[in-house]
């Protein structure tokens, strides 16, 4: 038993837990607001969506490599829901379907490229972060569709308590990307071709196709993001999307993921977001000035990344 | 160079079909933007070389023209200095990059994700998002600065920083040792080039061509503003990776090109200008320019597989 | 027996090499046929063919009697090839079980079965002698386990056909021996298995068959170990007698020391080093892989640090921090032995190759630093040591290896350094050029350089050295004074490490 607590203690998230939890009572404790039923489904909702982008971003950052375009997927797929809607006044699972196959696409676009050039993904996302980014305001000249579905609406609005309805595609996302990671083969894969892509090779795995996978899967997440942001927005805003990059990388790496590949933590990632979350909650509601979000959250990258090497190095020093 | 021989075409070829593209107020305008995103692909092409990259040039760019715009009209600093200043601020959050990247060890992609977060997070809060608009009278005439009636004073003055940054790869040691270290950091290391300091040098001077492409944007602009480089700098990201891609500047480090990237950034800015000339529709320029950008490293790619086979032939 | 494994006719290049010209090799079921040949002589080719890394550019692979073109690694091993690669190939953060299973993870479900991952592994893990948990993450193992983690995991697969490129080089005698007898009982049920070392003591102890190739050619081909002897074998190694070169006599001064090490510890974890290295003189150091060579001479360098003892520098104590110290300061130069990745930049030009090491000493005001002054630096390095290279300008990742490895020593030459630390400075460089480089570093030496030569190539230490130590787990286990006799000098060098480890 005192073994099991000691490899809890000692798992990526264990700290984070503790710090969520600390920082969780010392905002009830300046502000009671923070454990109003509406704040906590406000957090929920900023959530929501968050983990979603963090899990798009992780998956990549499994691999070894990195995903640019992860908020011009959602934006574009967001807008293409949208608009898919407003005026060809698709079905709403239609519209889903179809943003979710353009997302597989533009994954697709982006693993292949990746793969079969052996460019930098960094680039190449570079390159289709453009492209996609440029279709939504081509296609919109970033004019927002706002004959969204009441259906839609709805659903973005709808709450049980503090809990917003919407908190269950994350939930599932959540649960089946875990089970990804740590029990099914694929999942495994992916890791393996992140930590050496030369051993994964030898090994029978199909590098090509492990890449390309996670590349879809990143791009469906991304997605699914930007369709709930639209829900949520009440709109289908073509700046959806924009600001998701930095935050993207934070909650993977403050989670304990290794930039270079072959590690990442769901667990880790998802308190991460908490994290982000709560500090935008708490500038909100302790009156500072918004624009502090942006720094902290830069600041929280570099400490998480010291922190993350620092962690590699004593582990090293040990063994 | 292929390059040349195509922005050659790509002239001929807007110049015939749209008159206006060769008129002295377009060519004035083309040539201002074509000096500034020379300077913005300098900016990144001297981390390039190390095989590192700088995504916050946009943070330090604006950053850095804040203070300057802060010097000129709140503190009434003459032009000069107060342009030297912005310079060094962005050569000092350069080297922060520099610093942080060689400290931590990691690579400087997360580095500069999180400073140019901060960079423009700070900025933003010091400012109150406010802009500096009324810069003094000799700050912005040097944006109307106009010789032989066309070519914008902007290009002349990137190309003496593109000369300078030429001798200063090619002709000086710790030019040199920069780009050794870039090539092959472990290499450098045991042949006693002291790396860490190349790395930081390299961001320093990236955060001060990053400073300077800002002046000049402000110059253009006749105003510090703190929205000129988009949401966290994110807009100059784009021109920044182009013009020194395009121009052959390889991403792994160790070789540069700095002729091919103000080539780079000219055929950039020409292609904009041309597209939107001809009512192609500002909301298309970006997917163009993605486009391109994907072509040209895959087009690259796709040459240097050939060469390799051809030498397996012989 | 049968023929399970058949190779007609292999060819296969690589810019500037031909690293296989016509290569045969028949392997039969219930055999352990020895692979062999130098540094360089198209082993690992061979090997990456068979297993799906390489493509070979002309000639026949049968498996089976059935012809075959493997388009990766994945298809050989479908097609009844498993391999122990000479690389490390492991996943560092995952365990040893998953680490073993992972070319096929047990599922259950659609979910990995990790009970019965850990229960398949165990099985092997026992049977090899190694007792360390299945649920253990691989990167807390020591190398030796590591590397039989690795062999674990190719004889998982319990393929007909295995590979085994150099499994015994960081594992000690014992757990050879376990290894061998093991790999007798896979033999005994019907494997067919290549065995490549380059200890020729295992190789006789093991093996019943032999094909030696050299110069990517074949020198013998699949003969009875039964039939012939040692000095055979060596034969077809290197195409001639064993015969140490005879490099002349080299007199040095021993009462000039130029490095001393009393009782250094490092930051790599060597304890108690003490050498001595005089002008003059070539010092050879002499171990297995994961012995703590090439960490202390980057140790002595400062890309590691000096954490006990003393070290002396032509009779002063030194502190080196950093490399540009060594190198200017106290002129302690490294060739090291991965060339690609330490030793040279491949994209760059001979000219900055050489020269990368003086340009702050040829530079003028503000580092200004004149073509022509570099140029006049290297050129007559170039033709002293006889690189053949089109021009100054020309890429070094275009020449071939033996001139890339001339390459790295002009660099230190250019440098003007007493102390030259060579790193196997011949790996997978060509005979003829080898034995220039072999002459290179002796006239060093005797223009009054201290050389600390670290080599895995018996014969080349034993042709070049003055003195031999011997390293094993980061110590020196012993000296042996050279007499340029091989089998003599051989045997006392084993003697060392072989006590080292009854110990």
């Amino acid at each position: 038993m005192t073994d099991r607590l000691r490899a809890l203690a000692l798992a990526d998230w264990f700290g984070l837990l503790v710090v969520v939890l600390v920082a969780g009572a010392l905002l009830a404790f300046l502000q009671p607001a923070f454990l109003s039923t509406y704040n906590i489904y406000v957090l929920l909702l900023s959530f929501s969506l968050w983990v979603l982008v963090a899990l798009a971003q992780m998956v990549i950052i499994a691999i070894g490599q990195m995903n640019l375009s992860v908020g011009a997927i959602g934006g574009l797929v967001a807008i293409t829901f949208a608009g898919t809607m407003e005026v060809w006044g698709l079905p709403i699972p239609l519209a889903v379907l179809l943003g979710l196959v353009l997302a597989a696409l533009c994954g697709l676009f982006n693993g292949v490229v990746t793969h079969v050039s052996g460019i930098s993904a960094f680039i190449i996302t570079l390159a289709t972060l453009s492209i996609f980014k440029g279709i939504n305001i081509g296609i919109t000249e970033a004019q927002p569709f706002y004959a969204i579905p009441d259906a839609v609406k709805a659903f973005g609005a709808a709450r049980l308590g503090g809990v917003p309805y919407m908190l269950v595609v994350p939930a599932l996302a959540i649960v089946g990307v875990w089970l990804l990671f740590n029990r099914m083969v694929l999942g495994r894969q992916i890791l393996a071709v992140g930590a050496n892509r030369h051993a994964a090779e030898l090994s029978g795995i199909r590098v090509g196709r492990v890449v390309v996978i996670a590349h879809v899967l990143s791009a469906v997440l991304a997605a699914t993001a930007g369709m709930l942001a639209v829900a949520r927005l009440q709109l289908g805003q073509p700046t959806i999307g924009d600001d998701w990059l930095i935050l993207s990388f934070a909650a993977p790496v403050i989670g304990g993921a290794i930039l270079a590949g072959g590690h990442v933590s769901v667990i880790g990632t998802c308190l991460g977001v908490v994290i982000v979350t709560l500090i935008n909650n708490a500038l909100v509601l302790l009156g500072i000035d918004p624009f502090f979000v942006q720094l902290l959250l830069g600041a929280l990258i570099l400490a998480a990344v010291m922190l993350n090497r620092w962690r590699e190095r004593r582990r090293e020093a040990l063994a | 160079m292929g390059l040349a021989l195509l922005i050659v075409v790509l002239v001929a070829i807007f110049a015939t079909v749209n008159p206006g593209f060769a008129s002295p107020f377009n060519l004035f305008s083309l040539t201002r933007v074509m000096g500034i995103d020379m300077v913005i692909g300098f900016s990144m092409m001297v981390v390039l070389v190390t095989g590192g990259l700088n995504l916050a040039v946009g943070s330090i760019g604006v950053a850095a023209v804040m203070v300057g715009g802060w010097a000129m009209q709140v503190q009434g600093v003459p032009v000069l200095p107060a342009m030297a200043m912005a310079v060094a601020f962005g050569a000092f959050l350069g080297w922060i990059n520099g610093q942080l990247t060689v400290r931590i060890g990691v690579h400087s992609f997360i580095v500069t994700l999180a400073t140019m977060s901060i960079f423009f997070g700070a900025m933003i809060v010091l400012t109150k998002a406010e802009s500096f608009n009324a810069l003094p009278g000799a700050f912005v005439d040097l944006g109307r600065l106009r010789y032989w009636g066309f070519v914008s004073g902007m290009l002349p003055a990137a190309l003496i920083v593109g000369v300078g940054l030429w001798l200063f790869f090619n002709r000086t040691s710790l030019g040199r040792e920069i780009l050794a270290a870039g090539a092959n950091l472990e290499a450098a290391r045991l042949s006693g080039i002291r790396v860490e300091r190349t790395i930081v040098v390299a961001h320093a001077m990236s955060g001060g061509l990053a400073a300077l492409a800002g002046l000049m944007l402000a110059a253009r602009n006749g105003a510090a503003l703190p929205s000129m480089a988009g949401h966290i700098g994110m807009s100059w990201l784009l021109p920044a990776f182009l013009a020194p891609v395009l121009g052959g500047t390889l991403l792994t480090g160790g070789v540069i090109s700095v002729v091919g990237t103000a080539l780079g950034a000219a055929m950039v800015t020409i292609i904009t200008n041309g597209l939107l000339q001809l009512q192609v529709g500002e909301f298309w320029v970006q997917m163009f320019l993605g486009l391109i950008l994907l072509a040209a490293v895959l087009l690259d790619r796709l040459r240097g597989v050939m060469a390799e086979r051809r030498r397996q032939v012989r | 027996m049968t023929a399970v494994l058949e190779v007609r006719g292999a060819e296969k290049s690589f810019p500037g090499v031909k690293a296989l010209d016509g290569v045969d090799f028949v392997l039969r079921a219930g055999e352990i046929h020895a692979l062999l040949g130098e540094n360089g002589a198209g082993k690992s080719t061979l090997i990456k063919i068979l297993t799906g890394i390489h493509e070979p550019d002309r000639g026949e692979v049968r498996v089976f009697g059935q012809a075959v073109h493997f388009a990766n690694a994945r298809a050989a091993i479908e097609a009844g090839i498993s391999a122990v690669h000479q690389e490390r190939n492991l996943i560092p953060r995952m365990s040893v079980a998953e680490n073993i299973m992972l070319e096929n993870l047990p599922q259950r479900l659609g979910f990995v079965d990790y009970a019965e991952v850990n229960r398949q592994a165990l099985l092997w893990l026992e049977r090899l002698g190694l007792e360390v948990a299945p649920e253990r993450a691989v990167r807390t193992l020591s190398v030796a386990q590591m590397q039989l983690v690795e062999i674990a995991k190719a004889l998982v697969l319990e393929a007909k056909i295995l590979l085994m490129d150099e499994p015994t080089a960081s594992i000690t005698p014992h757990e050879t021996d376990v290894l061998f007898g093991l790999l007798r009982q896979l033999r005994d049920q019907g494997a067919a298995i290549v065995f490549v070392s380059h200890k020729l003591e295992e190789v006789f102890a093991l093996c019943d068959t032999v094909t030696v190739l050299r110069d990517g050619r074949n020198a013998c081909h699949a003969v009875p170990l039964a039939e012939i002897d040692r000095a055979a074998v060596v034969k077809f190694m290197i195409g001639r007698e064993e015969r140490v070169a005879k490099l002349g006599t080299k007199p040095f001064d021993a009462t000039a020391t130029a490095l001393r090490l009393e009782d250094v510890a490092t930051s790599f974890g060597h304890a108690g080093v003490s050498l001595e290295l005089r002008r003059g003189e070539i010092l050879g150091l002499y171990g297995l892989v994961g012995a703590g060579r090439s960490e202390l001479a980057k140790a002595l360098l400062g890309v590691g640090h000096v954490t006990g003892g003393r070290v002396e520098v032509a009779g002063k104590e030194a502190s080196i921090p950093d490399v540009t110290t060594a190198l200017h300061r106290y002129r302690i130069g490294y060739i090291s032995e991965d060339r690609k990745a330490e030793g040279l930049i491949l994209i760059h030009d001979v000219a900055s190759n050489i020269g990368v090491t003086i340009w702050r000493r040829l530079a003028g005001m503000l580092g200004w630093l004149a073509e022509g002054r570099v140029r006049r630096a290297v050129a007559p390095l170039v033709d002293k040591l006889q690189v053949r290279t089109p021009s100054l300008r020309q890429r070094v990742g275009n020449l071939s290896g033996g001139n890339q490895q001339k390459v790295s020593v002009a660099k230190w030459l250019a440098a003007e350094v007493d102390i030259l630390i060579v790193d196997e400075p011949t790996v997978g460089i060509d005979i003829k050029t080898k034995t220039d480089l072999h002459e290179l570093i002796w006239q060093l030496a005797k223009d009054g350089k201290a050389i600390l030569l670290i080599s895995s190539d018996m014969p080349e230490m034993v042709a070049l050295a003055d003195r031999i130590l011997v390293m094993g787990g980061f110590r020196v286990l012993g000296e042996v004074l050279n007499d340029h006799d091989y089998g003599r000098m051989s045997r006392a060098i084993m003697a060392h490490i072989h006590e080292a480890e009854a110990a």
